[in-house]
């Protein structure tokens, strides 16, 4: 037992150096969110339960509600998919996988127009909000977190 | 040829006889010092005899003790040797020696990684809006820019000016 010390020291290291570039597949969920300031809010969904203050202290807004999402397991950060609302759509084509998240392009459509394209980098840690067009008196917001 | 002293020797011992003994006992300048100094041999002589005849005693006595003590040593030896034919290469203070230096080289490393991949954190962590479009001819006033909350890390690509849309289209 004495005598595997060191070996067991080194193994223990070796997992630890390695373990940060191992990647377990991943749920990005994506969401078309309505914000609007109502009398009697509505509670926030659990999947923007995180970002809840900065949504509202960013936006000014009292209640979020989602109107189209999507939920993708990425096994090899190439996958492409489709969050939907009755007017919107919100395109995702994942185009990588790195170290740090994934690269995405997104296209908000209104329905087949294309009013928004862009690239970003989604962090595993660090969810993006999209202010999008305003829709009656509230915003639409495209929001994307890796869960 | 007999040195004198080979001769005072044996003159003493009493084995000189015949013409020697007569031409050695010429040659001595004092010849009753002489006797009386072989006188004082004898006794001597004698004397130690005895005391070496008590010695013999003590001997055996000396002797039986440093068998013992042969013997111990013996039965205590091949513990010894069984001892000094285990590998001892990884002894607990080896072990332990060889640990400390396995962790110190690990934190060494870790903390240089670490250095290197400082700078980079910020795009690390957060995520980045690498650029973005609209179209001009449904918003031509549109414009984009971007920020991160850090505090939150929440990356907000922020958008003016795009064409206003009624209520329905916030239906689900």
């Amino acid at each position: 037992m004495v005598r595997s010390l060191p070996f067991v020291t080194a193994f223990i290291a070796l997992n630890m150096s390695a373990a940060p570039g191992l990647h377990a597949a991943e749920t990005v969920w994506s969401g078309l969110v309505i914000a609007e300031n109502v009398a009697q809010p509505e509670s926030i969904p659990p999947e923007l339960t995180r970002i809840e203050r900065i949504l509202k202290d960013l936006f000014g807004y009292n209640q979020f509600q989602v109107i189209g999402q999507s939920s993708k397991t990425l096994k090899t950060g190439q996958e492409d998919w489709l969050a939907t609302s009755k007017f919107f759509g919100l395109r995702v084509d994942a185009r990588g996988e790195s170290e740090a998240g994934y690269v995405l392009n997104l296209k908000l459509y209104k329905e087949k127009e294309l009013l928004l394209e862009t690239d970003a980098k989604l962090s595993k840690r660090s969810p993006l909000v999209i202010k999008g067009p305003q829709v009656g008196s509230g915003q639409l917001l495209l929001v994307l977190v890796v869960e | 040829m007999k040195t004198f002293e080979e001769k005072w020797t044996a003159w003493l011992d009493g084995q000189l006889t015949g013409k020697e003994l007569i031409e050695f006992e010429a040659s001595l300048p004092d010849k009753a010092a002489a006797k009386l100094e072989k006188r004082d041999a004898k006794k001597l002589g004698a004397l130690l005899k005895r005391e070496l005849g008590t010695h013999v005693i003590a001997n055996e006595e000396f002797f039986s003790h440093q068998l013992r003590e042969r013997i111990a040593r013996e039965n205590v030896e091949p513990f010894r040797e069984q001892a000094a034919e285990v590998p001892t290469w990884w002894t607990v203070r080896r072990l332990f020696w060889t640990g400390t230096a396995s962790l110190a080289l690990f934190f060494v490393f870790a903390v240089f990684v670490m250095r290197e991949k400082n700078p980079a954190e910020q795009s690390q962590y957060l995520s980045q809006i690498l650029n973005a479009r609209v179209d001009p001819v449904v918003s031509p006033n549109a414009t984009v820019s971007m920020f991160e909350a850090k505090g939150d890390r929440v990356t907000v690509l922020w958008t003016e000016g795009l064409q206003s849309l009624p209520a329905d289209y916030a239906a689900k």
